[in-house]
């Protein structure tokens, strides 16, 4: 029982403090050594290829980047208020908004704790003003800040992609579904409690400020158009929409909204506009906030890819060992049909994400249970979605949950009470885990009727 | 939330202003290669055909030569959740075994990148599987110096290596050991963060090699909105 | 590595690494089939590993890899193998061989053995050719004439000789990774590939495109490599036997290959897709429009390597 030896061996790392990405590389790095003939060298060039070689796995840095833009550049705040505008006079109004602005920045960023920044802060705040506990409105971001990697881009959903060979463009449709009915269901859950509890809700702006806020929001919200246009339209590859993505923030945040980069002026002032200053067309490239955007999306990736790239060396030693081989003989001779072997796979996640990041999990995960789904006929596409929706609910439940975490730092509240006041919507995801494990078509039948019915080469 | 790094005196501001510019950069030309390219295939249906493997190098060094860094500023993400339970000196020996561990760690990885690297250079690599015992003699396929990579042509002004590397033939390609230099380069640097890291925790300077959740600047940034109850 | 679960204490272990399944690819079958009579003749001294479907590593890793002694076999494709000496180049060049049997004819000639062994001061050494087929060019409309394909953007693979090629034919060539070339190929971002019918019935490309012309322009054919540090290593008995397998099979398999290639292109047909097939003319269009690139590489290839191959085309 080696593989038991190993995992023991990455958790008791990961508990006594080791870095994550560290407790990976170490554990699997000695397991190499110690049972196969493979090299110190093999590990290296396990570790540069994980970024060389992975091309999918390009799209991270990417998507963080266009994410940052957008945070610093004032695409939130307009999204926010576009949302207010829609549906802030209905009963628990702000909380709504909150959740369909999560849901419309989940669809420009591929993170969800990135979504939970550029909303949540904002959002908590404002609840707060008009008569919210700051309980309430820590739990409702919380969640639907997870929807970051529901809805597509997903920085999760490429990382399943890359581990098992499906196809970016078709796990990006699949998302789109369920991430619609996760948010719906928030927002119907909100309009009970809000009716129950009288909750405060705002008034109706008219709807000169549905349009003047939908006009002024359009900039940022044009690249939900871009990226999935681009993408099935033809133009580029789901890799290289992040990119694209990132310079069309880039280009928003310094010159059309302008909070951010040379025309920038200060709070309440009038920007300047590129008529008055055209030199900031270069001088942009060299500005303060251009290089801390950059840097702070490349500081993010590389702690990111560090865990990967470890999980990856983990990998290694699975197929060496050809440890997923074993455990599917062992599962088809026991005699396990999908359904079983989908609630293991839910337990797996749900225990695994209590201790891992989503990414650097699902890299070890995917391997393993890829095959074995394979053999017992469970497509693919509705896999991927399902450990997607695990990453989620694994991002709000302690110890590690990295919603729980950034939530608890911008609502400046205690762990503990954030998991309190998560826990009822925690409840909203799971009825809607279940729904998604065991009706497929929610997955499949949007990229099936998009792109066609789909291939499975293994 | 875990403290701002301050860099210390006029080398350590500038190795930290270095260190920050070059992932900028890096990550600045990723996104403008691949920019360029769609740009260039929809647009003129052209293309460089060597734009996606050098952001696959370039991706590579962002992340190769950041590790150390983000060591440096402690950005690593970790579970503290267990060892918050315990009492601060309990913490400290369990902080102190975890640097070990990131030490033994990155002493195994130089060792492999070296090995990794060292022919691509016509270098020796060492001898022993755990630790370097020696440097190998070097035999005929030893020298591998002549491996290039599959689409990045070599550029002119390092030509001067031809004669050095190569016997004097020409690369049509960029040979690999330049890209891969990065390697041994990268994890030299991780290895020497982390004996600061752990040196730092032996002193009391710090407590601990972890932070407990990604965008932690992000958070602070914006926490003071909510303060209070 | 006694622990493996296949492997018995004592015997070597052999890792093959390849790039495709393991039960319909022509390569993989061949793999397949390989270790199975490895494992059942050698029994007690050797065992073979097969890793399909890049799970251990890559085409060009995999090289890498084998060089610093972490895998012993693999069946790269041979343009794979320009960057150790280019000679290999000759394999890409466009109508440098007639059919598969010709190919067959060349690599079993004298030059074609001694390629074999020309990356020895590499520290590679090729042990048997393995077959895929002749490869066609599919696009998002039938190509008649090499004028139709101009303008167009072709997915090819890193190889100076191809992109030499469809910048001849005045298609834009574009380097992409193999799993996202079904997707582009759908929505658009690429018009086109080249590919024999095994690779395009598999990876099912017929399905994107909208044509494909039956030019048999190239080949993809694979080289089973091995270290020559490893195989000088071996006890000569062990080399031996293994070599005699491996011989037995690729005949095996490489006799099979018309067949898959057949019923592939069968496959294609029966889904519906339209195949165009060339009058001589045409392709003789093809063929004159192509030609060119002989000259860019001439020198690399070496002029009577491809009177050899020439002179074996006229032969059969
Ligand atoms: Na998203
Ligand atoms: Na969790």
């Amino acid at each position: 029982m080696e593989v038991a030896i190993l995992f023991a061996l990455v958790i008791g790392l990961m508990l006594i403090g080791v870095p994550i990405a560290v407790s990976l590389g170490m554990a699997s790095t000695i397991f190499l050594l110690v049972l196969s003939d493979t090299s110190l060298a093999s590990i290296a060039q396990s570790f540069f290829q994980a970024m060389a070689g992975h091309y999918t796995l390009l799209a991270i840095p990417f998507f963080i980047l266009a994410s940052s833009f957008m945070s610093t550049g004032g695409v939130a705040r307009r999204i926010i208020r576009f949302s207010i505008a829609i549906v802030g006079h209905f009963p628990g109004g702000l909380a709504i908004a909150g959740v369909f602005a999560c849901m419309l920045f989940a669809a420009l960023s591929g993170s969800s704790p990135a979504t939970v920044v550029a909303i949540g802060s904002i959002v908590i705040a404002g609840m707060r003003q008009v008569g919210y506990s700051k309980d309430f409105a820590a739990g409702v971001i919380a969640n639907a800040g997870t929807l970051g990697i529901l809805i597509p881009p997903s920085i999760v959903m490429v990382v399943y992609a890359s581990a098992t060979d499906v196809s970016v463009g078709r796990m990006f449709l699949a998302g789109v579904i369920p991430g619609l009915m996760a948010g719906t269901m928030l927002m119907l859950t909100i309009y009970i409690i809000a009716k129950v509890k009288d909750l405060p809700k705002g008034d109706w702006q008219g709807w000169t400020e549905v349009f003047a806020a939908g006009r002024d929001a359009s900039w940022g919200l044009f690249l939900i158009v871009i990226i999935l246009g681009g993408i099935y339209g033809g133009i580029f590859t789901p890799t290289e929409a992040a990119a694209v993505a990132a310079i069309y923030a880039f280009l928003i945040a310094n010159f059309v909204y302008a909070d951010m980069g040379p025309l920038a002026t200060g709070e309440g002032q009038p920007n300047k506009t590129l008529l008055h200053k055209p030199i900031a067309l270069l001088s942009v490239f060299f500005h303060r906030d251009t290089k801390n955007t950059l840097f702070e999306a490349g500081k993010l990736t590389i702690t990111l890819m560090f865990i990967i790239a470890n999980a990856l060396i983990l990998k290694h030693v699975l197929t060496d060992e050809q440890i997923p081989q074993h455990i599917a003989r062992v599962m088809l001779d026991a005699g396990f049909g999908p359904i079983m072997f989908l609630v293991i796979v839910n337990v797996i996640l749900l225990i695994g994400g209590q201790f891992m990041e989503p990414s650097g999990l699902l890299v070890i995960v995917a391997p393993l249970v890829f095959p074995i789904a394979i053999q017992l006929g469970i497509d693919p596409i509705h896999l991927g979605i399902i450990m997607v929706v695990n990453m989620e609910i694994g991002m709000i439940t302690p110890p590690v949950g990295l919603n729980l975490f950034v939530t608890s730092g911008v609502a400046g509240m205690s762990m503990t009470r954030v998991v309190r006041a998560a826990l009822p919507f925690l409840g909203v995801l799971f009825v809607f885990l279940i729904m998604v494990t065991y009706i497929p078509i929610l997955s499949t039948w949007l990229p099936t009727l998009l792109m066609g019915p789909e291939i499975i080469t293994y | 939330m875990s403290s701002h790094y301050e860099p210390k005196g006029p080398v350590g501001r500038f190795v930290h202003e270095l260190e920050e510019t070059a992932i900028a950069v890096i990550l600045g030309l990723m996104t403008l290669i691949t920019f360029v390219n769609v740009v260039l295939r929809y647009g003129f249906q052209t293309g460089l055909t060597w734009g996606l493997e050098a952001v696959s190098f370039l991706f590579a060094w962002l992340v190769l030569f950041g590790v150390s860094y983000a060591v440096k500023v402690t950005a690593h993400l970790g579970v503290d959740a267990v060892t918050n339970m315990f009492a601060p000196n309990v913490r400290r020996v369990l902080a102190l075994v975890s640097a070990a561990v990131c030490i033994a760690y990155g002493l195994l990885l130089m060792k492999g990148a070296w090995d990794y690297w060292a022919n691509f250079a016509n270098l020796p690599q060492t001898t022993g599987r755990w630790f370097p015992t020696g440097f190998e003699e070097m035999t005929r396929t030893s020298y591998r110096s002549w491996y290039e990579v599959l689409e990045v042509p070599m550029p002119e002004f390092l030509r001067f290596l031809e004669p050095l590397m190569n016997e004097g033939e020409t690369y049509e390609k960029m040979p690999r050991f330049i890209p891969y230099a990065i390697l041994p380069i990268g994890i030299a640097l991780l290895l020497f963060r982390f004996i600061e890291a752990g040196w730092r925790i032996w002193t009391g300077e710090s407590d601990s090699l972890i932070v407990s959740h990604e965008a932690e600047d992000a958070v602070d940034d914006v926490a003071h909105m909510n303060k209070g109850d | 590595a006694e622990h493996e679960a296949g492997c018995d204490d004592g015997e070597m272990v052999i890792k093959f690494s390849h790039v495709t399944n393991s039960d319909r690819h022509p390569k993989g079958l061949a793999a397949t089939l390989l270790q199975e009579r490895v494992n059942t003749e050698m029994n007690g001294v050797a065992c073979m590993e097969v890793y399909p479907n890049s799970t251990l590593y890559n085409d060009d890793q995999v090289l890498e890899a084998m060089l610093q002694g972490d895998v012993q076999m693999a069946a790269p494709s041979l343009s794979k193998f320009e960057q150790f000496t280019k000679v290999f180049r000759i394999f890409d060049l466009p109508f440098m061989f007639k059919n598969i049997e010709s190919v067959d004819a060349f690599q079993n000639s004298e030059t074609g053995q001694a390629m074999k062994e020309s990356m020895a001061r590499r520290g590679l050494l090729g042990l048997e050719f393995w077959h895929n087929g002749m490869k066609q060019m599919s696009a998002n409309k039938p190509l008649i004439l090499p004028t139709d394909a101009a303008g167009l953007k072709f997915r090819v693979q890193p190889s100076e000789v191809i992109k030499a090629q469809m910048e001849a034919i005045g298609v834009s060539p574009q380097p992409m990774a193999f799993s996202e070339v079904y997707g582009a190929l759908q929505t658009g971002v690429v018009d086109g590939q080249e590919n024999t019918w095994s690779n395009i019935y598999g990876q099912k490309f017929f399905e994107v495109q909208d044509g494909i012309t039956e030019t048999n322009h190239g080949i993809i054919d694979y080289m089973v490599v091995t270290s020559t540090d490893w195989w000088d290593s071996l006890d000569p008995a062990v080399r031996d036997q293994l070599s005699t397998i491996l011989s037995e099979v690729t005949t095996e398999r490489n006799a099979a290959v018309g067949q898959v290639d057949a019923d592939a292109r069968q496959a294609v047909l029966d889904a519906g897709s339209t195949i165009v097939e060339l009058t001589p003319e045409q392709r003789q269009a093809w063929v004159d429009a192509m030609s060119p690139v002989w000259d860019q590489f001439r020198e690399d290839v070496g002029q009577e390597n491809i009177d050899a191959a020439q002179a074996i085309n006229a032969s059969m």
